[in-house]
């Protein structure tokens, strides 16, 4: 990339806030530079002054709206002492917090199938959503919390877990209530790390 | 898929669009392929559905009541034991090789969907409600029988297997594992509460699933 003037960073953030609400509301392949001006309240050659390339505003979009997600649960966690405090705050954020990004994440994955670049983007977020969980579960282990249980693959199982269950709760499923998906989520934690979860947690704001 | 002679244009215009949705992506579905595909003139594709919106919803409704057609009921006939009809229910729910790889394919699609447009989410809903309303008969009678953990409960349990094997399924499809791998793992989520062995028993057959390919039209 071009050095670029200070402006930059005043600019950016809006811009990429813009093209999350653009891609949420048209989805990926019909988002347009002009509607994410728009909503910025800027032209398109603004937009383009910082970004070379659709591709590139779309894919740091997503990931800039990742990125304030795990910042944001980092933030909350740190504060936690207790390891199963820790993993049922993720629970909970995974449960029902994850789907107020509902419309970006699934962008990503359907189109990570067809495009080189997201499936990158799409591979860098979700390892760093396995890290987050598997962090937690050698925290636990560490401070005797946790049974024994690889941190890794319980990150996946607990990743896939609810992803799925994301799906259902992005249906609007009657029967897929987030109090369901959170002991489902809960139990099977309990049983692969041996350990009780607390049974409430504060909701993400 | 074959083309019958018998089949009427919708219904090949239904099929080819479906075709096209999971080759190009529901946003670049073109109606011009969809009639290349399905051996029609376009405006015959218009004559039958008005808008470019409402063949995509129709398709995909076509789609899923065929995948719920297809996975519900199929490979069952041939397990030994309810742990393997267990093992071959969790089969239909990933992506192998073929048709159930392009059932998933639309699966994402729909899901992409259904987010952006609400007017999508109750085909959504009721496909679900269908898939955990079988799997959880297949756990019942296995409880029942005593060959599986008494006490478990089969709604539950048909929630992790299918909200399990949708997690490890797309990874499985974007490339992150291979989907023996993930066959293993959706077991080893239900082991505890059923009571199973540590491993799955191998998949039946040569090709799983034997019978999606041939009765899906």
């Amino acid at each position: 990339m071009s050095p670029r003037p200070r402006l930059d960073h005043v600019r950016r953030p809006e811009l990429l806030q813009a093209a999350a609400t653009v891609i949420r509301r048209r989805g990926l392949v019909n988002a347009r530079v002009t509607d994410v001006a728009e909503v910025a309240g800027t032209s398109a050659p603004s937009v383009l002054y910082y970004f070379s390339s659709k591709a590139e505003l779309l894919s740091e979009a997503l990931t800039f709206a990742e990125e304030r997600f795990y910042e944001q649960l980092a933030a909350r966690i740190d504060g936690i002492e207790s390891a199963v405090e820790r993993l049922a705050v993720i629970v909970e954020w995974g449960a029902a917090g994850g789907d107020y990004d509902a419309a970006l994440w699934m962008e990503l994955w359907a189109q990570a199938l067809r495009d080189e670049q997201l499936a990158e983007t799409r591979a860098e977020l979700d390892a760093r959503w396995r890290r987050t969980i598997a962090e937690v579960v050698s925290y636990g282990q560490e401070r005797g919390e946790f049974g024994p249980a690889d941190p890794e693959r319980f990150a996946v199982l607990m990743g896939s877990l609810l992803d799925g269950l994301s799906v259902q709760i992005a249906l609007r499923d009657a029967e897929v209530t987030p109090s369901r998906v959170r002991d489902l989520a809960v139990t099977l934690a309990e049983r692969e790390l041996g350990c009780t979860l607390p049974a409430t947690v504060e909701t993400p704001a | 898929m074959s083309d019958r002679p018998e089949r009427g244009a919708r219904e090949r215009i239904l099929a080819a669009a479906v075709d096209r949705i999971a080759s190009d992506g529901i946003d670049d579905m073109r109606i011009a392929r969809v009639a290349t595909q399905a051996g029609v003139s376009t405006s015959l594709v218009h004559y039958h559905f008005e808008t470019r919106e409402a063949l995509l919803a129709e398709a995909l409704e076509y789609s899923y009541e065929l995948t719920g057609d297809v996975r519900i009921g199929e490979g069952e006939g041939e397990a030994a034991d309810r742990f393997e009809q267990l093992a071959g229910l969790i089969d239909q729910f990933l992506p192998y090789p073929g048709h159930l790889q392009k059932d998933w394919i639309l699966y994402v699609e729909l899901w992409l969907r259904a987010v952006r447009h609400p007017e999508m989410r109750p085909t959504g809903v009721r496909l679900y409600g269908r898939m955990r309303e079988w799997v959880a008969e297949g756990i019942a009678a296995g409880i029942g029988d005593g060959s599986f953990k008494a006490g478990a409960d089969p709604v539950r349990v048909a929630d992790r297997l299918i909200a399990l094997a949708d997690g490890y399924g797309v990874r499985v499809l974007i490339g992150d594992l291979e989907i023996e791998q993930a066959r293993r793992e959706v077991w080893a989520g239900l082991t505890g509460e059923l009571g199973l062995s540590e491993e799955p028993p191998p998949p039946l057959g040569e090709q799983r699933p034997p019978a999606a390919a041939a009765t899906h039209p």
